[in-house]
């Protein structure tokens, strides 16, 4: 079943396009890698999915249901969560306050059914290995302990479309793996992810499909492997091959 | 003939600078507030200020209302004119860029100055005039109304901690403050949380304008120079800091008064018309030299 689905999304700002037609769909459960050079849109189509900038045309369902135009509030009520490219966390609260304020902004009737939201903000930092720094600083962080904080805090509040931003940006190689092996186990539990990354063979260990963007255009789709070896995606990043 | 300074002249400068401080602490906290979440320059803070003193006097002295219904009067128009400058001068602007309130509320800051000096008049108006009882603590002087003034503020500062740093509301006021876009994603409500910081603020302003029209009288002559003051102290407390720009309230106003209040070299008073001097060095100072100011804050930084 499709979770998310876009139609003919774009997005101009004054005379530049910034989007053109994209449409596309996810299902529940998949893992989509979002690649392509810098400025192709990939990060502002994730700003459009989460609701920061409304498309000038077209429009965007979550399990059938037009949410082209909600805030971004009411879109993570509705299960989106967002991790950012530039670390989405609060640096001056704690850990523990960090995760106990995502869980503190859930509909009153999920915080019932949740119980103990300490217990469960720590159990959330056990998850990824944080429970130690529970009462330091966020900013005090390495780039990868924050990245981990992030996804486990968005996993914790009950998301079920996952937008990554670059999750390995800035993150050490053993915590690289790390951010993969939460991830795959967002998947096992039944989670969709969208994941925008340069980090190519990151992409490839962990996607089921991967959509490639050009200049604010989907110029291609498939299994990591087809696109891997795809002509269109080494001329995108390479240039074209002067010799053919 | 040089004459050394008693240790009572020291302890009344003390009092002074603890009366000064409190009121300009009252205002730059909420104002602080405002700027950590919204980024926005609101100019028309010290005519907001007088407006809840001034309506305090007003329906004290003219309707002749107890002084506490006048004072929580007060507090609610404050609020209110707070709420509406929010509409009608900054939330229609700020989202186009953050600098536009700027321009738009030093415009209602020249009308709200027209509007009280029509309906309030030039002239000096004090909330409780008459003499004030004062006692004396190691040799100052002080009034009880001043006594209770710089407690209240004491009990309004620490209320406001409690809430910031120990409550489900402050933790989610911290979240809009230094990530806005990050609470907005995991569904924390910020354009709500806006207004309630810009109202929030508008108490805080309201009771500057009390706390000066019970311990001084009022005029619409002080609106400008509370601004400024206030600003100084974000700027030098660091910008988005809280607790900075409360901490450089206090210090402005002690500063304010030790330059008006010693005499310097046993030869001169500085004249109380350049106490003015101290907020607007510190607003150079720090620009210049410190852009980060004392306590520099992560969440934000221009």
């Amino acid at each position: 079943m499709s979770i998310l689905s876009t139609s003919h999304l774009s997005l101009s700002i004054g005379e530049h396009r910034i989007l053109s037609d994209i449409s596309f769909s996810v299902e529940s459960g998949e893992i989509i890698g979002l690649i392509g050079p810098n400025g192709s849109g990939k990060t502002t189509l994730f700003n459009v999915l989460s609701g920061f900038l409304k498309p000038s045309t077209g429009t965007i369902h979550l399990r059938g249901e037009d949410i082209t135009h909600l805030s971004p509030a009411k879109r993570a009520g509705q299960g989106i969560g967002r991790v950012f490219q530039n670390f989405g966390i609060f640096r001056e609260m704690t850990l523990i306050e960090n995760v106990l304020v995502a869980l503190e902004a859930l509909p009153k009737e999920e915080r019932k059914n949740r119980g103990d939201l300490k217990k469960l903000a720590m159990e959330t930092l056990e998850m990824v290995g944080l429970e130690g720094n529970a009462h330091t600083k966020a900013g005090s962080l390495s780039g990868g302990q924050m990245r981990l904080l992030e996804i486990a805090r968005t996993l914790m509040s009950g998301k079920e479309l996952f937008l990554l931003d670059e999750p390995t940006a800035g993150v050490s190689p053993k915590l690289t793996q790390q951010v993969a092996d939460l991830i795959l186990q967002l998947k096992k539990q039944g989670k969709t992810v969208l994941v925008v990354e340069h980090d190519l063979p990151f992409i490839g260990s962990i996607c089921d499909r991967v959509i490639v963007m050009d200049v604010g255009k989907v110029v291609l789709t498939g299994k990591p492997n087809e696109v891997k070896q795809s002509k269109e995606l080494r001329e995108l990043y390479f240039g074209a091959d002067p010799t053919t | 003939m040089r004459r050394a300074a008693q240790p009572s002249e020291y302890m009344q400068l003390l009092a002074n600078a603890l009366i000064a401080g409190s009121l300009a602490a009252l205002i730059a906290g909420g104002l602080a507030l405002v700027y950590g979440v919204l980024g926005v320059f609101n100019m028309a803070l010290g005519q907001l200020v007088l407006f809840g003193g001034y309506s305090t006097w007003w329906l004290h002295q003219v309707v002749h209302l107890p002084l506490i219904p006048s004072v929580l009067g007060g507090l609610a128009s404050g609020a209110l004119m707070t709420w509406f400058t929010f509409e009608i001068f900054v939330n229609p602007f700020y989202k186009h860029h953050r600098f536009l309130p700027l321009v738009t509320t030093i415009a209602w800051s020249m009308i709200l100055d027209g509007m009280m000096l029509l309906l309030f008049e030039e002239r000096p108006r004090s909330i409780l005039p008459g003499l004030k009882k004062t006692f004396e603590i190691q040799g100052a002087r002080i009034s009880v109304e001043q006594c209770i003034l710089i407690l209240l503020t004491l009990v309004a500062l620490l209320a406001f901690a409690y809430v910031f740093h120990r409550t489900s509301f402050g933790r989610k006021l911290r979240a809009v403050v230094q990530h806005d876009s990050a609470a907005l994603s995991l569904g924390i409500n910020s354009a709500v949380l806006h207004r309630v910081i810009f109202i929030v603020s508008g108490v805080f302003a309201g009771a500057g304008g009390i706390f000066i029209g019970i311990d001084q009288n009022l005029s619409p002559t002080f609106a400008f120079p509370l601004t400024i003051k206030a600003y100084a102290a974000i700027i030098a407390g660091g910008k988005g800091n809280i607790w900075g720009a409360i901490f450089c309230a206090y210090l402005i106003a002690g500063l304010e008064q030790v330059l008006v209040g010693v005499h310097w070299f046993g030869a001169f008073y500085v004249p109380a018309g350049y106490q003015q001097t101290v907020a607007l060095l510190f607003i150079i100072f720090f620009l210049l030299l410190k852009p980060s100011g004392l306590f520099s804050s992560q969440s934000r930084t221009a």
